[in-house]
């Protein structure tokens, strides 16, 4: 017990076999003893046995102590114990009352252990005994009830086995009964899937048909479900088995509640359509171009809802079309169009300029209400039209729009042209109707209604100021030169001609820098024939009736006078180049003649004409020194008079020609005119040398007066040189 | 379906605006109006910018405050020959965009002419905002920022300074001039019922103005008696109006 103690009270890596260590401990001190003297003594080695001898054993333990229990309890509940077992065995009650005598008890254990053990074991047996005969009867009892139950079991058994027999058959149907309900739960649960799935509810179809019920998202939701249903239907129904009857009705009630659906809508339209009279820019509603959308389904439809809105959009704009003209804005602020109905280019700009707009604003709303993107362009940029059916209905709303209103601009616009007296105005209006006719056909499109009125008043415009011009040019012909006439340009052309100028002024200005030159060229032609050959025409007839009552007016100068002003108008333009190359033809051809008729007059003067008649002349072999002028003393003359007419200042310049507007123009003539003068002093001069003409001394007679029969000299004199230069 | 529905609300808010401002913009040739358009409406610098033939249209839907509001742009031409033309746009115009060129002397000087065709022909409220635009060109600058905003503050006019290449400032003078409408539309002074005031109602202030009666869709409507409509200012809190503005 001790090494117990200990060993739980030691650390436990010491543990590793306590027993053993003990009993070391002890081997240890026998060999001590063994190794003394002492060894040997009987009595020592009898006293280590009893000190070794182990009491550890606790099988030796328990049965002593179940021995000192038996022999203790002699006193208390022993006594009392024994005492009972006494009334029965008297034997034993004497042995035990011995036991619990005090000290006494160890003796007499030791001396009646045997006798106190059989009694006690006889005391038990026949207690066994008793308990064991008591069980019997008992179980003798229980295999009574036992038999009993058993033969009742199997009665109940057989019972049952017949129920079961019975009731099987029961059990069968109500399996049955209990497959098929659940059979039926399907198909049911299957019936209201679909019903949900393929049919309106009340409140869906009350909102697509009825007219209290306001448009708006749930209905439009409703919509989408009626359509979806008649759509999945005709999926089903595309399906192996072919149109079903269910599908059919299906599809037929559908169809007829998604059809009430769109009457709403277009009755919807209709009624917001009616609404839309503002002038200016209009909102679109999301709802509203949602019911747009889905009356594109409906052609018909559409077309009766947007016929109403072409309707009031019509009617508006003819409205406030009006109102900008004769009312203007709140308070007359803005005032009235119609107020600067004297000043033509500002009254037209500003209807159009108000009609552009109401297009821009019309045509933004339009886009908005089929849902157009606007795409990355400004409104006023070219717009490249697509062929789409949005732009098919945008473009007819949008020619019904402003259809009332052509026939007022169209009558306004009339008026103002044709009470112009000025054809620089009218062609002022016409242009600018030009310029607005392409700058709205961007947004309208040429095909458009209103394009067709801006051509029909620009056309108009133009031809009102070509009927002006042609006024002009018949009053132009009818001029009268006055009779004081010189022989520059008369008044009447230069009037036209400054009208001219102001209309290619105008006509430059409405040039917008992109055109090609054939563009500028024919953008301008008609005007350019019209004037220009009016001008000439009128010139040179007027110039022949004078030249009629007056032989010595010099026609060719100022015939030259009139082209060159022509010319200096119109030489600075490139679109009038064809013109201009025209002109300076005939002034170079008139300028020929010109140039011939002033040889024939200087040639006179120079007292050279009858000499080179005479030259010219000669047909038969006699001599020229015969003859007439060229008789040696005429001619000698007529040499002097040559001479003095070199020394004159008409050689420089000619007075008859300084009339000419074109000095270089006069430069040229005239040089032309002494070349040939100078040819026919040649000619003479060849003549007189001849011997065939027999002049005596032909050097003689030609060097009695200058040039003395050189023609360098001659050439000197008159500043001209050899050939044509 | 569901999400269908909501987009469909989505759409609603983004595409009705409350107003329609019709603004006009002027001056010189070359001084960049098509270029500040362009960048206001596009969001980026033109490039190659022609001179502008007439007029030409765009719009742009501006958030101020709570308010959705619609501008209606008449870009003009600046070049001498097209006066008579763009003069007839001018007319019932809410705003004037009175645009200069920083670096250009002359078309600063002319712009009393501008400012006097404006005032003669647009909407008795016309609201002006006077633009010097190309600050990028710094070192070209022939017109200081002090002298042309003294003349805006002599004309009564508003005052920015903007690039139309980079991008600074091109929003500032639409939303000046939108403010300034609509603080004159709150308090009474100017009626967008009334036509050529510039000013008009767009679906999204009618549904609040009106009864069932009309452009009615729902829970929206008929919650307001018609009545015109009372703007907040504090609603108008100065949007992205950053740099130099007066
Ligand atoms: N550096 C710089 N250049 C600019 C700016 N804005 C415009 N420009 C240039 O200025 C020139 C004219 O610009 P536009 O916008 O066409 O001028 P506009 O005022 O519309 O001219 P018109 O249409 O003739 O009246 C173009 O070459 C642009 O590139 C700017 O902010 N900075
Ligand atoms: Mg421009």
């Amino acid at each position: 017990m001790a090494s117990t103690s200990t060993r739980s009270a030691r650390p436990p890596f010491n543990s590793s076999s306590p027993s053993s260590s003990s009993q070391a401990n002890l081997r240890n001190q026998e060999d001590k003893l063994k190794g003394s003297t002492a060894a040997r003594n009987p009595i020592s080695v009898r006293l280590h046995k009893v000190l070794a001898t182990n009491y550890d054993d606790p099988a030796i333990r328990e049965a002593l102590e179940t021995l000192s229990d038996l022999y203790r309890n002699r006193d208390d509940v022993g006594k009392r114990a024994s005492e009972e077992v006494g009334s029965s065995q008297t034997g034993g009650s004497i042995a035990v009352e011995k036991l619990t005598v005090g000290s006494g008890i160890a003796a007499r254990a030791r001396k009646n252990l045997r006798r106190d053990a059989e009694i006690k074991l006889t005391q038990s047996t026949q207690q066994f005994l008793k308990a064991f005969k008591e069980v019997d009867s008992k179980l003798d009892g229980l295999q009574e009830h036992i038999d009993a139950m058993q033969s009742r079991c199997d009665e109940a058994q057989g019972q049952l086995q017949s129920t079961n027999e019975e009731c099987k058959s029961l059990l069968d149907r109500a399996g049955g009964l209990r497959s098929a309900r659940h059979a039926v739960n399907d198909r049911q649960f299957a019936v209201d899937s679909f019903i949900i799935r393929f049919s309106l509810t009340e409140n869906e179809i009350n909102t697509l048909q009825s007219r209290d019920i306001q448009v708006d998202a749930n209905f439009f939701r409703t919509m989408r479900k009626a359509d979806r249903i008649i759509q999945d239907a005709r999926v089903l129904m595309s399906g192996d088995e072919g149109p079903s009857k269910a599908g059919v009705e299906i599809i037929s009630t559908t169809s007829q509640q998604l059809e009430q659906g769109y009457d709403k809508i277009a009755r919807w339209c209709a009624l917001e359509f009616r609404q839309f009279v503002r002038d200016a820019q209009l909102d679109v509603s999301p709802l509203m171009r949602e019911a747009v959308k889905w009356l594109r389904n409906r052609p018909e439809l559409l077309t009766d809802a947007l016929s109403v809105l072409a309707q009031t959009r019509q009617a508006t704009l003819l409205n406030t079309f009006m109102d900008a003209l004769t009312r203007g804005g709140p308070g007359g602020i803005p005032r009235p169009i119609e107020i600067h109905a004297h000043d033509p280019l500002r009254y037209v700009g500003d209807m159009l300029a108000w009609v552009h707009q109401a297009i821009a604003g019309e045509r933004e709303f339009l886009e908005a209400l089929f849902d157009v993107k606007g795409e990355d362009r400004m409104v006023g940029s070219v717009r490249i039209f697509k062929e789409s059916e949005e732009e098919e209905w945008i473009q007819d709303l949008m020619d019904k729009a402003f259809e009332k209103l052509r026939s007022p601009l169209r009558l306004r616009v009339r008026q103002t042209i044709r009470s112009q007296e000025s054809s620089i105005t009218t062609y002022k209006v016409a242009n600018l109707l030009t310029f607005y006719n392409t700058t709205m056909q961007r947004t309208i499109g040429e095909k458009a209604g209103l394009s067709n009125t801006l051509n029909e008043i620009s056309d108009e415009a133009y031809g009102v100021f070509f009927d002006t011009l042609e006024a002009q040019a018949r009053n132009l012909a009818r001029t009268i030169l006055p009779d004081n006439q010189d022989v520059q340009p008369p008044a009447t052309l230069l009037d036209h001609t400054q009208i001219l100028r102001e209309i290619i002024s105008v006509y430059t200005g409405s040039l917008l820098g992109n055109e090609s030159m054939d563009e500028k060229r024919e953008g301008f032609r008609s005007v350019l024939d019209l004037t220009v050959d009016a001008s000439i025409s009128m010139c040179s007839s007027v110039a022949d009736a004078r030249k009629v009552q007056k032989p010595t007016w010099d026609k060719d100068t100022f015939l030259l006078n009139c082209l060159d002003h022509l010319l200096v108008v119109l030489r600075p333009h490139d679109f009038a180049d064809y013109k201009v190359k025209a002109l300076q033809d005939e002034i170079e051809s008139r300028a020929d003649l010109l140039a011939s008729d002033h040889y024939q007059n200087i040639i006179h003067e120079a007292g050279l004409a009858d000499c080179l008649a005479v030259c010219n002349d000669k047909t038969s072999n006699e001599p020229l020194s015969h003859i007439g002028a060229m008789q040696p003393r005429e001619l000698a003359s007529h040499l002097q008079a040559f001479a003095q007419w070199l020394s004159s200042p008409d050689v420089v310049r000619s007075p008859r020609l300084a009339h000419l507007n074109d000095q270089r123009l006069a430069d040229r003539v005239h040089r032309e005119a002494l070349r040939s003068l100078a040819a026919a002093y040649e000619k003479v001069c060849v003549e007189v040398r001849k011997p065939e003409n027999r002049y005596e001394a032909a050097n003689t007679v030609l060097g009695g007066a200058r040039p003395f029969g050189s023609l360098n000299a001659l050439r000197q004199i008159m500043g001209v040189g050899e050939g044509s230069g | 379906m569901s999400s269908e529905d909501n987009e469909g609300d989505a759409t609603e808010l983004l595409e009705t605006y409350d107003f329609l401002l019709k603004f006009i913009v002027i001056g010189e040739a070359g001084t960049g109006k098509s270029c500040l358009l362009h960048h206001f409406t596009h969001n980026r610098f033109k490039d190659h910018s022609q001179h502008t033939i007439g007029v030409e249209f765009s719009s742009r839907t501006i958030k101020l405050g709570e308010k959705r509001i619609k501008l209606q742009l008449w870009d003009t031409a600046g070049q001498e020959r097209f006066r008579s033309v763009t003069r007839s746009y001018y007319r019932g115009a809410a705003g004037a965009i009175l645009v200069y060129d920083i670096t250009n002397r002359s078309s600063f000087t002319n712009l009393f002419r501008w400012l006097e065709d404006a005032r003669a022909l647009a909407s008795p409220h016309l609201v002006t905002v006077l633009v010097g635009n190309k600050s990028d060109r710094e070192e070209d600058r022939e017109v200081e920022w002090s002298e042309a905003s003294q003349w805006a503050s002599q004309n009564g006019v508003h005052f920015v300074e903007t690039s139309s290449l980079s991008g600074d400032n091109v929003e500032s003078p639409f939303l000046l001039a939108a403010r300034a409408i609509l603080l004159s539309i709150e308090s009474g002074v100017l009626d967008p019922e009334k036509a050529g005031s510039g000013v008009s109602y767009g679906d999204r202030a009618l549904r609040r103005v009106n009864s069932s009666s009309r452009l009615s869709f729902g829970s929206l409507s008929g919650r307001k008696k018609r009545n015109p409509i009372r703007l907040k200012i504090k609603d108008l809190v100065p949007s992205p109006l950053q740099g130099r503005c007066c």
